[in-house]
């Protein structure tokens, strides 16, 4: 499923990136220590986490996730929004935690 | 990352893409001040104004094969994140020095881990180049302490044919910094 159809039916709110919504979803990733995640997310994945800087949207080009979920209701940075609409990267918004997320997630990819 | 040291290995790898032939690492713990810094200088090509501008820029890089640079952004963020600062210098044609603060007591800390191991892999792997490595720790009571390690003097008693990167001076580099070190923090050393 595309992470537009994903983020529909989890109630997810688009922050920026519209571009890149037909990504493919494949898979979850959760985590916030960004050089953790480089290293570990793989393409594709739904990537969960709070860090909503310029270096969580490297971090995504790099590891090439399908998309960004700020849980929580974590901020986006100014800087950071520009730079993943330029970049075609999704980011949303939600209020659950990053546990309830990735349950809703994993329903969504059964 | 998960370890501080590691940012000093990839900072280092920096200075020797920039042709550093010297390259200084500096770990200075102060505890009464709540510091951590660490600060890694070279004589390398240097950087342009603009460079510096941008280098804390992930997506800015001079690197030809990806499009994304994190070694930096992430030391800066590191730092920024215990509430400690960061900065870089650099003159194009003199070299570059990046200093990162650490508050130690942040809950943000992120351990310093196997800064002697960084130091020893950097001259066993580049044994062409000159490496200075101080560490000081000004403790709660008591005086001020630091040790350094120098390859310059090393070269001076090895002599010419012995290069930095034969085995037992990596061995003789790996128990000068763990004795040291373990002097430094006021450990018992292994009875």
């Amino acid at each position: 499923m595309t992470v537009k159809e994903m983020a529909d039916a989890c109630g997810w709110k688009l922050l920026a990136g519209e571009d890149g919504q037909d990504n493919q979803a494949e898979g979850c990733y959760v985590g916030d220590l960004l050089s953790w995640v480089m290293g570990r997310a793989q393409a594709g994945n739904v990537w969960l986490t709070v860090m909503g800087n310029l270096n969580a949207i490297a971090v995504a080009a790099l590891a090439d996730t399908s998309c960004i979920v700020l849980c929580e209701d974590a901020a986006l940075d100014a800087d950071a929004q520009k730079r993943a609409d330029m970049q075609g990267i999704p980011v949303y918004s939600c209020t659950p935690n990053l546990y309830e997320t990735a349950v809703q997630v994993y329903e969504q990819l059964k | 990352m998960r370890e501080l040291s590691l940012n000093v290995m990839d900072i280092a790898q920096n200075s020797i893409s920039a042709g550093a032939s010297l390259i200084t690492i500096a770990v200075e713990e102060d505890r009464p001040g709540d510091t951590l810094s660490i600060t890694i200088s070279d004589n390398g090509k240097g950087m342009s104004p603009e460079q510096v501008e941008h280098v804390t820029d992930p997506f800015f890089t001079t690197r030809t094969t990806r499009s994304v640079g994190l070694g930096v952004p992430l030391f800066k963020m590191e730092a920024e994140m215990t509430g400690g600062s960061f900065s870089i210098q650099s003159k194009l044609g003199e070299g570059t020095t990046t200093a990162a603060v650490f508050k130690p007591s942040s809950v943000d800390m992120i351990p310093l881990g196997d800064i002697n191991d960084t130091i020893n892999m950097l001259v066993m792997m580049n044994p062409q180049l000159d490496f200075v490595y101080t560490r000081k720790l000004r403790p709660e009571t008591g005086e001020e302490r630091e040790f350094a390690l120098r390859t310059t003097e090393l070269r001076e008693v090895l002599g010419e044919d012995v290069p930095l990167n034969a085995p037992d001076v990596t061995l003789w580099v790996k128990e000068y910094l763990a004795e040291n070190t373990a002097e430094l923090l006021g450990e018992a050393p292994d009875a």
